[in-house]
């Protein structure tokens, strides 16, 4: 039975995958050619998992993960606005055992870089030749006075990592009256997901223009002065929901007094810098940071916070033979503004650069050319969707943003001195293509 | 460097075959939204394994050069380099083609066979799945992915190069396009 399933499995691989170069025959030797294993099970850490084994079955792959379902961050304020049920969003973890990975419902409580280990909470160790660190975003209660992860949970969601608060915050918004305001509080850059708050706005005010609540208001209050698909978003928002003062959607720049300081539960008000904001639903996000994890074992060499990494393998700068990908990580062209965004495009793209250069390097081969793109939709209103798109390459060692390759939307046709405006068609079009992304994406990274 | 090459004697590998592990890396990209082997499980991304070599080097060139609408790809492939698209549009021909066949109710596709046999089937064969050089299969493609496209031909709002298929899809009645996508989306050979 076990051959006959090995056999299935190989040569599903060669059909999927095309017979490779670095498509190893499964080594029969009871040992594995190597041990990897792959903390964290989001977008990166399936990838990798599955990657690794779809390149080289002869490698052992454990993944552990807390979570037994997988909910997807992306398109999942769809599921806020009551425009998407959150089970098309959902995936366990069958799909990647199915490959021959070895997957671990536990807690990694410890990790020993000397010895090569990963402990979970029960006691048992996992020793490693290489470790993918992929343990996504910690969320930094403390950065905003009275806010805690127990109010998150009850009163005041920040829905960042989509599941019960994701469900939470859209029931929350189905009681919210007419009249009522729904304030969206957005941390300071980097966070996960750059046009996820504004794509939310969108959401929830298409929300209340369903359900008869035209005098709905949603404040974004933002700690920063710009934001991901500025124009796109704004141009939307103004011809579906009406932006600005007397619109649907208003949005206060952190120059312009939106950092949230502070927030009051009982009385539910946010207080920033200059004012008082009262809020019939308040949706905080708090600050960002790379999981604990890999912050308490030295790899957020960058202020604490975030992992570096080398462009050509994504492996840590701090520890050899440790890997960070998805969005703990931080990578691309820095110095010119143009980093890697932290998307689950992004992360899966991340994962196989990884598994590229660990199946070269195990099997003794050349290392091949590291490549980086991403692909991410975001869709304001029903036939209203729009993406953006990156390509970084590595040369000298060095990640070079590709501007060529890179880029939003179009916001006009026509010329700058006499723009036209983009037929409603193309929008609709990316918002079709958003729902065929995502499930592709999904199948790409669990199975 | 002794060590690679003597890896490479052990494995078998030529030089040229571990350089073509480039065009895999590349084309791994290309996964997130189209699929392992270009086999697409969304319904409105195309499955691009075991398309024509040239149909995909001529639309991913159109694109490129801005001559053919698109709303994604034309901007990702413009960081393409002319070589890294052949090399693409050669590995995604070898793949095998998967088709994903969709049901539909028997009206529907009698409906849809009718118009395919006045509209598609010269260059696409009856079933989708016999076209001329230049032309994708598309049976058992996805069927929302084909009323987009066939939108695309026929809005008139898109620059769309091959004047045949502009032509056939602007002479089909408007009933007749989602019909015609379900009908091939529902083949299976």
């Amino acid at each position: 039975m076990h051959s006959i399933d090995r056999r299935c499995f190989l040569k599903s691989i060669s059909a999927a995958a095309g017979a490779s170069v670095l498509t190893v025959p499964q080594s029969f030797a009871a040992t594995p050619k190597a041990r990897v294993v792959v903390v964290g099970g989001g977008f990166g850490g399936a990838s990798a998992a599955r990657y690794l084994r779809l390149l080289d079955p002869g490698i052992d792959v454990t993944l552990i993960e807390r979570g037994k379902l997988y909910t997807s961050c992306p398109l999942s304020n769809e599921v806020v606005s009551g425009e998407r049920d959150i089970r098309t969003l959902q995936r366990g973890y069958e799909g990647l055992a199915r490959r021959g990975v070895k997957v671990v419902h536990a807690e990694v409580t410890q990790i020993d870089p000397i010895k090569k280990a990963v402990t979970t909470g029960d006691g048992i160790a996992y020793s490693y030749d290489a470790l993918v660190m992929a343990p996504g975003v910690d969320l930094d209660y403390s950065a905003i006075g009275g806010l805690t992860e127990e109010l998150a949970d009850t009163r005041i969601p920040h829905a960042w990592k989509a599941g019960p608060q994701t469900l939470l915050l859209k029931k929350q918004l189905e009681a919210m009256p007419d009249g009522g305001r729904f304030i969206i509080a957005v941390p300071k850059a980097p966070f996960r997901c750059p046009p996820g708050p504004y794509e939310r706005a969108a959401q929830v005010a298409m929300h209340c223009l369903h359900h008869g609540k035209k005098k709905a208001k949603i404040l974004i209050l933002d700690s920063n002065d710009t934001f991901s698909k500025r124009p796109l978003f704004e141009q939307a928002w103004k011809a579906l929901y009406g932006y600005g003062p007397g619109g649907m959607i208003e949005w206060i720049a952190g120059a312009s007094g939106g950092i949230v300081e502070s927030v009051d539960a009982g009385a539910m008000t946010c207080q920033t810098t200059f004012d008082e904001h009262k809020g019939d639903v308040i949706n905080v996000i708090p600050p960002h940071r790379a999981g604990k994890i890999a912050r308490d074992i030295g790899l957020a060499t960058l202020k604490g916070n975030w992992c570096e990494v080398k462009p050509e393998s994504m492996e840590s700068k701090a520890h050899k033979d440790i890997y960070v990908i998805g969005d703990s990580c931080v990578g691309g062209e820095l110095a010119t503004g143009n980093g890697f965004p932290k998307s689950a495009h992004m992360a899966n793209s991340q994962a196989k650069v990884v598994v590229a250069s660990l199946v070269a390097k195990l099997n003794g081969l050349p290392p091949p050319v590291p490549i980086y793109t991403n692909t991410c939709y975001s869709v304001v209103g029903h036939d209203w969707g729009f993406s953006v798109v990156h390509l970084f390459r590595v040369e000298n060692n060095q990640w070079v943003y590709v501007a060529k390759g890179s880029g939003i939307s179009p916001v006009t046709f026509g010329t700058k001195e006499a723009p036209k405006p983009v037929p409603r068609v193309y929008r609709k079009m990316e918002a079709e293509y958003a729902d065929g992304w995502l499930r592709n994406l999904m199948t790409d990274a669990f199975g | 460097m002794t060590k690679n090459l003597l890896a490479l004697a052990l494995l078998g590998l030529s030089a040229a075959a571990a350089a073509r592990d480039d065009i895999e890396v590349l084309a791994r990209t290309c996964n997130g939204c189209h699929g392992v082997g270009g086999v697409s499980v969304g319904l409105s991304m195309p499955s691009i394994g075991g398309l024509p070599q040239k149909y995909l080097k001529n639309i991913m060139k159109q694109w490129k050069y801005d001559e053919r609408s698109a709303i994604t790809m034309n901007r990702i492939v413009k960081g393409l380099s002319d070589d890294e698209i052949d090399a693409l549009a050669a590995y995604f021909a070898k793949q095998r083609w998967v088709p994903s066949p969709q049901p539909a109710a028997a009206d529907l596709l009698a409906k849809g066979r009718s118009a395919v046999s006045e509209n598609c089937e010269d260059c696409h064969g009856i079933t989708g799945s016999d076209p001329d050089v230049d032309a994708p299969r598309i049976n058992g493609q996805w069927a929302k992915y084909m009323e987009l496209e066939l939108l695309k031909y026929r809005d008139g709002k898109f620059k769309m190069p091959h004047r045949k298929m502009k032509k056939s899809a602007q002479d089909m009645k408007s009933a007749d396009v989602p019909a015609a996508a379900r009908y091939f989306g529902a083949q299976d050979k």
